[in-house]
């Protein structure tokens, strides 16, 4: 079955709204909204449930957070005109994937680079509460002109600043929320996109895809068939290429280790849409650092 | 590119492969390939691959990512690039990197935008027939060359800070700055950075590295900044590298990890 809607922004259906549920990250854009090149701070309150023992977000949905307030600055630098995301690069700060540094509350700041004819290149800072910065992201959108118009915006825009939410769907863990299904071999996870993990337009969220990418990566390093927590083993930096959308689902991720260096394991990784033709969604190389020596040495 | 005296096969499909001969002057501390001379390898593979996958547009260098094995010495590093997809305005490449004995070496993807063929390239005739060729080398009075950052005219500025002049041996068909040099800009940066940081071993090991502006006015200037703090057990540190024109405007940004292991 083919879900290619309108678009709904959250009008009593989780479609859109969803990710933004889980990932409660309100948004405010810097100044009055009349920059051609805004700047917009997103504050991520981290739910105890969404993070780590540490209380560290995984890199896929740290990922997920910059793809949202990337996307929606680099959407406002375009209007009346709206983008895609094309491609994302996250990096985290090496004293920041063990220990107290990059845990809890997060804070991101995005500023548009270069807005292009056609592309916009966007950066953001994370930093966490006691204003160290932790990870660095960039990513490129496409410039389109989207079926239904843009999402509707008043400037200085805030957005997300949602009611809190007492449906059960966000209570859940990572594992439950996203439904992860072990595949055939460490390193293949299937995903069935739900309404939740849509975005406004019907497809699957970036933020989704990223956390599907790295938990197959993750996977595959530790050698676990069932995806979910790999403590010990965290994605270190992580490019992202979206090349088309995913409709339909099944996706299914594949992950392969390409090579070793130290601590470091270097995991290609692609998604499919299995649904439609097997269509390639997206590529992307990761690195996977094993902290614990005892899944360095397994 | 004549420095490194690289070469490309291209197949009847169009995909392309190619060589880069390992010297000691492109050599980085463990004798495997500094990730600068790789940089150009792919990027000017990748160009090679899109002029026929863009046909009859053309295509531009985007932002590539780039990731290296440790090798060690290797006599020659062999790239393989193939299409991800081809968009109306979006070409995605990839490359998969091995050694002359068959090794995985690294991984890169390039994004190039797809563009109209500008005037001055509607009548250019390039060569995409199947075959091994050699792609530039120097002249056979030349000297060999020296080290590949000195040759390119990298100059210290600061700890991790280095410029370059413009000059046509480093600029590419319009006389910006080539793409590849970026990526020595950027490694040469980040690795001064490292060698302050973490010693005489440090070696760019990764980048993630977007194009921002033509570099047209030089001198340029790639500037490293830490992110984070070092992590001194591991002896890595992670980095943030801008090159900037002579008017200081971002011409690329990229995101760096130099370790010594």
């Amino acid at each position: 079955m083919t879900d290619r809607p309108t678009p709904s922004f959250g009008e009593g259906n989780a479609r859109g709204i969803g990710m933004a549920h889980y990932l409660p990250m309100p948004i405010t854009e810097l100044g009055d909204g009349t920059t051609p090149l805004p700047t917009t701070r997103g504050a991520f309150a981290a739910p105890a449930h969404v993070v780590d023992a540490e209380g560290r977000l995984e890199t896929g949905m740290l990922a997920s957070l910059t793809d949202s307030i990337g996307g929606m600055t680099s959407g406002l630098a375009c209007l009346p005109d709206w983008i895609v995301t094309t491609n994302l690069s996250l990096r985290r700060a090496p004293d920041a994937l063990r220990g107290p540094v990059g845990t809890g509350d997060l804070t991101i700041d995005t500023r548009v680079m270069r807005r292009g004819r056609s592309s916009v290149v966007t950066r953001s800072t994370v930093r966490d509460l006691a204003s160290q910065e932790v990870a660095t992201s960039w990513i490129t959108c496409a410039v389109l002109t989207p079926a239904g118009g843009p999402p509707p915006f008043t400037r200085p825009v805030k957005l997300n600043h949602l009611e809190f939410d007492a449906d059960p769907l966000y209570r859940l863990s990572p594992t439950e929320f996203f439904a992860l299904e072990a595949g055939p071999r460490p390193g293949v996870v299937r995903l069935h996109p739900a309404v939740h993990l849509r975005n406004p337009w019907g497809i699957l969220h970036g933020g989704a895809v990223a956390h599907l990418l790295d938990s197959a990566a993750r996977a595959v390093v530790v050698g676990e068939r069932v995806p979910g927590p790999t403590p010990g083993a965290i994605v270190s930096d992580l490019t992202i290429h979206y090349l088309n959308p995913g409709r339909e689902g099944p996706i299914v991720a594949e992950a392969e280790i390409i090579g070793i260096r130290g601590a470091d394991v270097m995991v290609r990784a692609t998604a499919r849409d299995t649904g439609a033709d097997d269509r390639l969604m997206n590529v992307a190389v990761m690195t996977v650092r094993v902290l614990d020596a005892e899944v360095r040495s397994a | 590119m004549r420095l490194l005296a690289m070469e490309s096969e291209q197949s009847v499909e169009g995909d392309v492969r190619g060589w880069l001969p390992v010297t000691p002057a492109i050599a980085g501390p463990d004798g495997g390939p500094r990730i600068g001379a790789v940089g150009m390898l792919v990027d000017a593979l990748g160009g090679m691959r899109s002029i026929t996958a863009a046909a009859p547009d053309w295509a531009f260098t985007a932002d590539l990512s780039l990731h290296l094995l440790p090798t060690g010495p290797i006599d020659r590093l062999r790239a393989d690039i193939g299409v991800l997809r081809r968009g109306r305005r979006t070409l995605v490449l990839d490359a998969r990197l091995h050694t002359d004995d068959d090794r995985p070496a690294g991984l890169a993807v390039l994004t190039f935008a797809v563009v109209p063929r500008p005037d001055h390239l509607v009548d250019i005739v390039i060569d995409t027939s199947p075959g091994r060729r050699t792609m530039s080398q120097l002249e056979g009075d030349q000297p060999p060359p020296g080290p590949y950052h000195e040759e390119l005219g990298l100059e210290s500025v600061a700890i991790g800070e280095v410029r370059i002049d413009l000059r046509p041996e480093v600029g590419n068909t319009v006389g910006a700055l080539h793409g590849g040099v970026h990526t020595a800009l950027v490694d040469a940066a980040a690795v001064s950075l490292g060698q302050s940081l973490l010693g005489p071993a440090a070696a760019t090991v990764d980048l993630h590295l977007a194009f921002m502006e033509l570099g047209f006015a030089g001198p340029l200037r790639a500037r490293a900044e830490l992110l984070g703090r070092v992590d001194a057990a591991d002896e890595r540190l992670t980095a943030v590298v801008q090159v900037l024109d002579r008017t200081d405007r971002i011409c690329s940004h990229a995101t760096v990890e130099v370790s010594t292991r």
